[in-house]
């Protein structure tokens, strides 16, 4: 939590040397040498250098950049939902002992039990993903809309909670109508 | 020389620190649009770190103008913190000691 005060400290800095830099009477013509302090521009060898040194910074960024685009691409996850089922689920990750996350067709599938709670050894999955939901049943699997007006899924939200078994990760979202989802979250609010 | 080192620290520092604001916004934190002019004021003091190896004078102008850009977002944020810190914590409640002595009629 340094970064802050060392940002605002250093501005303090940049700012009254570049108030003292375009308000200070210049020293006339040949009267005086430029100090170290307010110099009279860089030498050529110095812009140079420091040319040479922003290209190598810049192609090291989108090199370290690619590079980690490359290798954390998050894959999107398949969530199947009870059918009829309404109300919150909870995934909880990276629990000792549970079972892994199984595939279909390179996405992990997440088939949530009627209680509505999935726990999982898999890890979470982080950035931009684009998540599929089903609801499932003996007939088979129907999709779930998460956008539009016809949207059912809601408040997604994901975290890390502490317990007696240590941090353990989680997801959790809505799954019903907006006035289910609006109704749910009034009902939880504190009265007065 | 020195000019391009602080202008350039500071433009970097203020820079991503003020990236990682504005990226909560993608987790749901409200947006604020001093935030959005503070980091175009640290562009603009990134620039003034290459302009002062060829002329230090205007590049000092347009490092003041950056600087003040940005203490539009610092300058409310540290006053925040300061009044945060000195300032007594509101009583919640009050305790009220009952009166033992009998009413008078």
């Amino acid at each position: 939590m340094i970064l802050p005060y060392l940002a605002a400290v250093l501005l303090a800095l940049a700012t009254a040397y570049s108030a003292v830099v375009s308000f200070r009477q210049k020293p006339e013509e040949g009267s005086a040498k430029a100090s170290w302090i307010f110099p009279e521009g860089a030498k050529r060898p110095t812009r140079i250098f420091i040319s040479i040194a922003t290209l190598l910074l810049l192609v090291a960024l989108g090199a370290w950049f690619s590079i980690n685009a490359r290798n954390s691409t998050p894959r999107s996850m398949r969530f199947l939902i009870p059918e009829g089922y309404s109300g919150w689920v909870r995934i909880e990750f990276e629990v000792p002992g549970a079972p892994a996350l199984p595939e279909e067709a390179g996405q992990p599938l997440l088939r949530i039990p009627p209680s509505g709670t999935l726990r999982t050894s898999s890890p979470e999955q982080y950035g931009w993903v684009n998540n599929s939901y089903g609801f499932y049943s003996s007939a088979g699997v129907r999709p779930i809309p998460d956008s539009g007006p016809g949207k059912l899924i809601w408040g997604k939200i994901n975290g890390e909670a502490s317990g007696a078994s240590g941090k353990r990760k989680y997801e959790e979202f809505f799954v019903g109508t907006q006035q289910q989802f609006k109704g749910q979250i009034e009902g939880a609010k504190p009265k007065d | 020389m020195l000019p391009f080192i602080l202008y350039f620290i500071t433009a970097v520092l203020t820079g991503f620190h003020l990236y990682a604001l504005l990226s909560f916004t993608l987790y749901g934190a409200p947006f604020n649009l001093l935030e959005l002019v503070a980091m175009f004021g640290s562009f603009c003091l990134l620039i003034a770190a290459y302009v002062s190896l060829f002329k230090p004078d205007a590049a000092g102008r347009l490092a003041l103008i950056a600087c003040l850009a940005m203490w539009c977002f610092y300058g409310p944020a540290i006053a925040k913190i300061v009044r945060t810190r000195l300032g007594k914590p509101a009583a919640v409640s009050e305790f009220c000691r009952p009166s033992l002595a009998p009413k008078s009629a």
